[in-house]
């Protein structure tokens, strides 16, 4: 790899994220900084970086967000390159700009690409005017006066989405056309609060769709190459939580044109960096969703099953430089599965849990990858995303990739925060996941799946803890043997 | 004497008796024993439970027990009758919509002295960016709204009150 123009680069970001891109900083003898609020002191991110920053903020999430204050702390810093993560500010052109005004390389697209892709409304035109398929929609701003009745033209069922944000905020789904009207509302007011527009579209959902995205990356050339696909079906309320790769879903020559179409919109758009270009498939065809400038949080999935470092090479191509892989160059080898951790509880339809993690053990095994950023003793509260680490396994098929994650999700031990660790290895294990016919709806439609059973632990559950609690010992204590013998002579 | 621990929204009641080196453990009309808990050190240990030894990861926050055992991960709430007997006079009075999870309050939809049907939407809260919705748990009038536009709050909060009149 050419030698970077930087020695020292400015993670804009918390949590495993940064943890992740410390590790490639380390790799290529390249020093990190950190910028974190105090709430995340003690956390790894920050005890790893050669160099951390306290911000000032009125609230954690408030500090992450605080674009003048970041970027004079990498000024202090003396860095060459800022790295934005995803979430917080990796996908705003105007924080893009600053940071190139500044004299600092952004590890991320040109702002142009931001602005661009972030409009889902623009992303959307542009796609369909290069010549790529797009979902039937309704745009409310193309005639705002018939929005609604176009909107109930497309058939059911729909999907209410903000223009603007991601991650399926604001999002809305709607079965029967007389919720449609509340729907526009609520995405509405999500939009407007989480991203400060309300501007909406409404696309017609396909029945059974699965969530395929194709991993890109360009340089500053023109050139641009894929990376294959990810399958990203396995969703609760618009969110991911299993993430694999290849898709089970697709044919060779599937695959083959769903990578092309998404190669074309990349090289459309003069994309530099690592981005996802998102499609729904019905089964028969895939429609353009969405694209993320930014690195993916399931981008480990892919990683695992090329050896292609995608923060090594985001920095080689935001340094300038030509990429170094050819399409040819890249070969997806086995298969690998990502699974989110997340501090819920899916049994009450996935609500957030909060708590103290009180033990933390990870087990170690070949083909395992395990990001995390959170260390024992450590607080979880609701100031952040619920997602706690990432668990990726990779094998030499799908259903050994499966197998092999839901043991890594029962050996693993986190004490002190309810988490969806056994709801994963549910998941893992269940009949319809292993046969790959998994879709957006699949968790909605298997609503057991969510609920654990103690079942034959039990005895074992209740023993412990009698065992463990000293007022349960203290009365048994208190008894006296010869009292007890008597007792059982009675009985 | 009984102990009773809630797991899962179920509660259990059980008792020790003492054995010959170990303990006899009674639950749900049956004995089982022995039961032992050896090398127990660092939240590590192992559970000998009729024939059977089963390996135990724990920790222990206040009446709070996390088992990790057989690969699950289990929380048990140790009920303290005397501190529950207290919590129980002031439902039984109120009844309250409490937080099923910790967040921030978008809208209060009620005040004090509205008469609302079981269901009726109380306040829009939000956790982790999302929205819920907090539903009256029944019918009743409005004793108090205990958070604000703004505030945050714990899981298990009262969120609104009511008083026993209802309509």
């Amino acid at each position: 790899m050419q030698k970077l123009p930087f020695d020292t680069v400015l993670i804009a970001n918390r949590g495993e994220i940064a943890v992740r891109i410390i590790k490639t900083l380390r790799k290529l003898g390249l020093r990190s900084a950190i910028i974190y609020h105090e709430v995340d002191a003690a956390t790894l991110a920050v005890s790893m970086a050669d160099t951390a920053i306290a911000l000032e903020g009125s609230s954690p999430i408030a500090a992450y967000l605080d674009a003048e204050q970041i970027i004079a702390s990498a000024r202090r810093a003396n860095v060459g390159a800022l790295h934005p993560g995803y979430g917080f500010l990796s996908e705003s052109a105007e924080f893009a700009r600053a940071v190139a005004s500044a004299g600092i390389t952004f590890v991320g697209p040109t702002p142009e690409s931001i602005e661009l892709m972030g409009d889902k409304i623009r992303a959307r035109r542009f796609v369909q005017q290069a010549g790529f398929p797009v979902a039937p929609a309704a745009v409310e701003e193309d005639e705002p006066e018939t929005f609604v009745s176009r909107a109930r033209d497309l058939g059911l069922p729909l999907l209410v989405k903000p223009s603007a944000g991601g991650g399926g905020k604001g999002m809305q789904i709607v079965r029967d056309l007389g919720t449609l009207d509340d729907a526009i509302a609520q995405a509405r007011r999500e939009g407007l609060r989480y991203f400060g527009d309300g501007r909406l579209y409404v696309e017609r959902c396909a029945e059974k769709p699965r969530h395929i995205e194709v991993q890109v990356l360009g340089d500053s050339f023109g050139n641009v190459v894929h990376l294959f696909e990810r399958e990203c079906s396995v969703q609760r309320r618009f969110q991911k939580i299993i993430e694999e790769t290849p898709s089970p879903a697709l044919s060779a020559e599937l695959r083959k044109r769903v990578c092309e179409v998404a190669v074309g919109v990349a090289r459309n758009a003069n994309y530099r960096n690592a981005g996802t270009v998102e499609f729904i498939f019905d089964g028969h065809e895939f429609y353009f969703l969405e694209m993320n400038t930014r690195l993916q949080v399931e981008h480990p999935v892919t990683e695992m099953v090329t050896g292609i470092d995608l923060v090594a090479e985001q920095l080689h191509v935001a340094a300038g430089h030509e990429l170094a892989l050819s399409q040819s160059d890249i070969v997806s080898n086995g298969h690998a599965i990502e699974v989110r951790l997340y501090a819920e509880a899916p049994e009450r339809e996935y609500a957030p849990t909060t708590g103290k993690i009180l033990m933390l053990e990870y087990p170690e095994c070949e083909g395992v990858r395990i990001d995390s950023g959170i260390v024992q003793g450590q607080k979880i509260t609701t100031a952040f995303d619920p997602m706690l680490a990432k668990i990726v396994v990779h094998s030499a098929t799908r259903r050994e990739a499966a197998l092999k994650a839901a043991h890594v999700m029962r050996q693993l031990v986190l004490l002190g925060c309810e988490t969806n660790a056994d709801f994963l290895a549910r998941l893992l294990m269940d009949d319809t996941f292993l046969s790959g016919q998994i879709h957006t709806g699949y968790l909605d439609e298997n609503p057991h799946l969510a609920i654990g059973q103690c079942g034959s632990d039990l005895p074992a559950i209740l023993a412990a803890a009698a065992l463990l609690t000293k007022p349960v010992r203290d009365s048994a204590d208190a008894v006296p043997k010869l009292h007890a013998e008597l007792g059982k002579w009675r009985n | 004497m009984r102990h009773s621990f809630a797991l899962n929204a179920e509660s259990y009641e059980l008792w020790l008796s003492p054995g010959q080196r170990d303990y006899r453990l009674h639950f749900g009309g049956e004995v089982i024993a022995p039961v032992a808990l050896s090398h127990h050190f660092n939240g590590s240990g192992m559970l000998e439970i009729a024939s059977e030894t089963v390996s135990v990861r724990f920790a222990i926050d206040g009446d709070v027990l996390h088992l990790h055992i057989h690969g699950r991960t289990h929380i048990l709430r140790y009920r303290d009758q005397l501190r529950e007997f207290d919590l129980s006079e002031v439902l039984a009075s109120h009844d309250a919509a409490q937080a099923p999870m910790p967040g921030v309050v978008v809208a209060v939809r009620v005040s004090r002295g509205d008469a609302v049907s079981p269901g009726a939407t109380l306040m829009l809260v939000e956790s982790m960016k999302l929205e819920f919705v907090v539903r009256a748990p029944r019918g009743g009038v409005v004793d108090r709204v205990h958070f604000e536009v703004g505030e945050s709050f714990e899981q298990g909060a009262a969120l609104v009150t009511f008083s026993d009149e209802r309509r």
